[in-house]
């Protein structure tokens, strides 16, 4: 049964092969730490260049997978380091990482992401090896009426989130849901918020969207610390730069929930690894934030968002290897690549194309192993960032942030937007608001309204179609038990001990 | 250069990458060309424009690699007004389009500009549109589907990737028709991308799915699916050779999804029978064939003055059928 | 002082809502096949927001000490330079403009000017060999560099 995978390693383990996946890992933690340059345009980048210099399609594919698991690996650096999230599925990874940092702790932080980001994709590549025929059925059973609940199901868990201001993570919230429903309306086609602009007809853009919320207002921030009058200039202290076992061995379960969830939400096609962050992210919070400590540099809120990215990418290949539909955009990229090379993955690639199916798994495994290789010692290197005087890190910031958009769009309007939006971060942050609820609204808000209205079309108009299922039923159940239980459950317990 | 004119008020709105504005300044003496893809990177524009590049540079048609920039933003709204408004008469440019580009010209979701307000150079390759069900739907063949359709309207979902009036609706609108039922009174769902319309279709959330022939390949050989019909001229080749047309199932409905290529409104009419010439010799070499297989296209050879005929007279024709059922007024 | 902030955010969210709803409700929707529409969500959103406001108004939260005048001068300095370096960036290229800009951001955040220019001079064309040559990302030259490369 698993001969696809022997064959798979055979294929994957020979010199070029394995030189290639190091070259991708360490290409794709590079794409991946540029904010705003993620998996999808390293692999839009070198694409063309694999195919133009004659690669077998089994060691393009471990190049193109290999930047893919590097980019969710180097991600994190700027998430922890500078504040800015460097792709989608690391905006929770600043939490609990940039708190981390800024007491000194950026080496363990560094590290400690390292190891759950292995540990993530590890278990999503053993699922995705043992049970990938078997999870493509369970994705499909996922129609707009599952999806929906499920977005309620995240939203219900995000009320965790809501910390000590409810009524501002509420608004942050309301805030990035409407950011998401400017543009083209996916359904009827009508223009919605885009004041005839034709730069606003596909909506605002995710990555001008964290850098201009992130970024942007991080720079301006860090010039209001820089010129604090009471000698804390905000620059955190280099402390010890490797992660001790016992922290590791503490985030165990940590590790293993998350990494379950985010392979879980990685295989329904549609949603990515910001949905797996966020979910996996607030299940932790629920079940281990004893002392409210999450938010102010809590290992275990570190490692819940990396184990879930991590995982969620390599679940993305569930339904892009069985079904041959892309999971994500940068399985759909992927998907090209496979074209180019005649081949079309489907249920018959295993056994038509083992090297290629088998080579690709084996080179996830390898890929992995790889990046924690060199993700561990350089943790110290990585977190002298931190030491970088201001004078020099500020101007790299804006540098980054404006390659970052103009690569995508092409068009300075997209960068006038970016400024606007930074404007908007900073005065949100001035006025105590959290920018996660912010950024979280906006990525379930639009999944949350399209498949609302798509299963609200199936049925003509009959709300029953939102519950019907199991699956559908089961999201409800659970989103209510997350609003009410924590409400209830100490009445229930309080007049329990009274009649006792 | 010339680009100084078109640099006043659009320019500050519009202005592309300083890389490609600056570079077409020099572009104009060095002979660098360059694609405009109007999306992000990896879509099917991403994909047009490279087969473009490939093909001339594979078939030594141009010497220097030909760049492909990105510029998304209303389904190429945004690279349309660019075009128009700023790089209007650049002889190395050209930018790529589909039928996706015609449809929306035809609901005038393009700006200030109509169709003939750019010089349309060709067509590379061309895919077909489908009509697919679940292979444990009921229905064997599009007649089947067709009577049902009439009957019970309500029963049958259609999904696809499209919004209302993008040419993924299209299909679904002119397939209804066929059967004599109103556009509005489908079932229709629009996802994200013909993916997760065919997700759907899978997990049998909806019944109908009205796809493109060449991302259905690996889901044919797999059997979880039937194509009832491809809308092509005539039938396929390959592993298509076994799926009917509509027009032989006595429906004329067909939808070939072009890839093609426009340039500026100003453009010399010796700059643009250049790239004609260059575009109808690449299509004719054995090599580029290889290439267009690879991307899952099929042949199709319309250039210049042809071309651009034909381009009008879809857009004409989308046009009228958007006012028939109340998309435009 | 503390409490005006968050009153006027309040008001001003409310603003906006109201600005959300009156657009949603001038879309014009040729049809629709699904019975909620386009516009009933950027209602519903516009009513949350609302009631969410006045709340806000009623119990206002805490904020962050806003910055001086001094300091509010620096900030737009900065703004001012990232929108000099948006306007500029496609005209002059990647290469001047970034100079400009690190110069400049450089200067504010405390450096001397011999610091600041060698800063700006080094990072604007490192990166753009980094980007161009070794990312493969095409940034704008300028016109004025092209026939030195």
């Amino acid at each position: 049964m698993f001969d696809f995978l022997i064959h798979g390693f055979d294929v994957a383990l020979s010199p070029l092969n394995i030189g290639l996946a190091v070259l991708g890992a360490l290409l794709g933690t590079l794409f991946g730490s540029l904010p705003g340059i993620g998996p999808i345009n390293g692999i839009a980048i070198l694409m063309p260049l694999a195919y133009t210099l004659g690669l077998p399609a089994e060691s393009a594919l471990i190049l193109l997978a290999a930047i893919y698991t590097g980019a969710e690996y180097g991600g994190r650096m700027s998430s922890i380091l500078l504040n800015v999230p460097g792709d989608a599925g690391a905006v929770m990874t600043t939490l609990d990482g940039h708190p981390l940092a800024k007491k000194g702790l950026a080496g363990p932080a560094l590290g400690l992401s390292a190891i759950s980001s292995f540990v993530g994709a590890t278990i999503a590549i053993i699922g995705l090896t043992l049970f990938a025929p078997l999870l493509a059925e369970v994705a499909v059973m996922f129609g707009p009426a599952e999806f929906f609940a499920l977005m309620v199901f995240a939203f219900a868990s995000m009320s965790v989130m809501m910390g000590k201001d409810p009524i501002k993570t509420a608004i942050g919230a309301v805030l990035g849901v409407l950011i998401g429903t400017v543009g083209v309306d996916s359904s009827t086609g009508v223009l919605r918020y885009t004041f005839d602009l034709p730069e606003l007809y596909d909506g605002i853009d995710f990555v001008v969207m964290i850098i201009g919320l992130f970024a942007i207002s991080e720079i301006l921030l860090m010039l209001e610390h820089a010129n604090r009058k009471d000698g804390n200039d905000g620059l955190p202290p280099l402390g010890r730069v490797f992660v001790s076992l016992k922290e590791v061995v503490a985030c165990k379960w940590t590790m293993g929930r998350s990494g379950l969830i985010g392979f879980i939400i990685g295989i329904l096609p549609g949603t990515g690894a910001s949905v797996a962050g966020a979910v996996a992210y607030t299940t932790e919070k629920r079940l281990s934030d004893k002392d409210n400590s999450f938010g102010t540099g809590n290992m275990r809120g570190l490692a819940a968002p990396e184990a879930a990215n991590n995982a969620s990418a390599a679940g993305s290949f569930v339904p892009m290897l069985t079904l041959g539909i892309p999971g994500s955009g940068t399985t759909a990229v992927l998907l090209g690549a496979l074209m180019l090379y005649n081949i079309t993955p489907g249920p018959m690639m295993f056994s038509e194309r083992p090297e290629v199916a088998g080579g690709l798994i084996a080179s996830l495994y390898i890929g992995n192993i790889v990046l924690l290789a060199l993700n561990l010692p350089l943790a110290g290197v990585f977190a002298r960032v931190l030491t970088i005087p201001r004078w020099v890190l500020v101007p790299g910031i804006a540098i980054l942030a404006f390659v970052g958009v103009f690569q995508l769009h092409s068009n300075l309007a997209a960068i006038y937007l970016m400024l606007i939006i930074g404007i908007f971060g900073y005065l949100l942050r001035k006025l105590g608001f959290s920018l996660a609820p912010v950024i979280l609204g906006y990525v379930l808000g639009g999944l949350m309204e399209q498949n609302l209205r798509r299963a609200l079309s199936i049925s003509g108009g009959d709300l029953g179609i939102l519950w019907q299922s199991g699956i559908s039923l089961g999201l409800w159940i659970a989103a209510f038990a997350l609003l009410v239980l924590p409400w209830l459950l100490p009445k229930l317990l309080q007049a329990k001990t009274r009649k006792a | 250069m010339k680009i100084n004119k078109g640099l006043s008020t659009y320019a500050s709105m519009l202005m592309l990458a300083g890389g490609i504005l600056a570079a077409s300044g020099v572009q104009a003496q060095s002979d660098a060309t360059e694609c405009i893809a109007p999306a992000k990177p990896g879509g099917g524009y991403d994909l047009t424009c490279r087969l473009a590049a490939n093909g001339l540079e594979k078939t030594g048609t141009i010497d220097k690699p030909m760049a492909v920039s990105y510029m998304p933003g209303g389904i190429g709204a945004v690279a349309y007004n660019h075009v128009n408004g700023v790089r209007d008469d650049d002889p190395n440019l050209i930018v790529a389009a589909s039928t996706g580009a015609a449809v929306n010209l035809a609901l005038g979701k393009f700006g200030e500009y109509d169709a003939d307000d750019v010089r349309w150079l060709g067509a590379l390759g061309v895919d077909y549109g489908a009509i697919v069900v679940n292979a444990d739907a009921p229905w064997q063949s599009l007649d089947e589907l067709m009577e049902d359709l009439k009957d019970n309207p309500g029963d049958i979902a259609f999904g696809a990737g499209g919004t209302v009036g993008s040419q993924d609706w299209m299909k679904a609108a002119l397939t209804a028709k066929a059967a004599d039922l109103s556009p509005r009174k489908l079932k229709y769902v629009s996802f994200e991308g013909g993916g997760e319309a065919l997700a759907a279709l899978l997990g049998n959330h909806i019944q109908v799915f009205t796809g493109d022939l060449s991302e259905l390949q690996s889901q044919l050989e797999s059997g979880k699916i039937r194509v009832l019909a491809s809308l092509s001229e005539e039938r396929m080749s390959g592993p298509y050779a076994d799926i009917p047309t509509a027009k032989e199932q006595g429906y004329d409905v067909q939808w070939p999804i072009w890839r093609g290529y426009y340039m500026g409104p100003n453009v010399s009419d010796e700059a643009y029978q250049k790239w004609v010439k260059r575009m109808k010799a690449l299509s004719e070499s054995q090599k580029f064939a290889e290439l267009r297989e690879d991307r899952g296209l099929f042949p199709m050879s319309r250039f210049g003055n042809e071309f651009n005929d034909y381009v009008l007279e879809q857009v004409d024709q989308f046009e009228s059928l958007a006012k028939e059922v109340g998309l435009k007024q | 002082m503390k409490l005006a902030a968050d009153r006027l955010l309040g008001i001003v969210l409310i603003g906006l809502a109201a600005f959300v709803a009156v657009q949603a409700m001038q879309l014009e929707v040729p049809f629709s096949y699904d019975p909620v529409g386009p516009r009933a969500f950027p209602l519903g959103l516009a009513i949350i927001l609302a009631v969410l406001s006045c709340v806000l108004i009623v119990k206002p939260g805490s904020n962050e000490t806003w910055p001086g005048r001094q300091l509010g001068m620096k900030l737009l300095l900065v703004l001012a330079t990232l929108l000099v370096y948006a306007l500029l960036f496609t005209k002059l290229g990647f290469i001047i403009t970034s100079l400009l800009a690190v110069t400049s951001l450089s200067r504010i955040f405390g450096a001397s000017w011999g610091k600041a220019l060698l800063t700006g001079g080094l990072m604007a064309v490192v990166s753009y060999f980094l980007f161009t040559h070794a990312l493969g990302i095409s940034l704008p030259s300028g016109y004025w560099v092209e026939p030195l490369l």
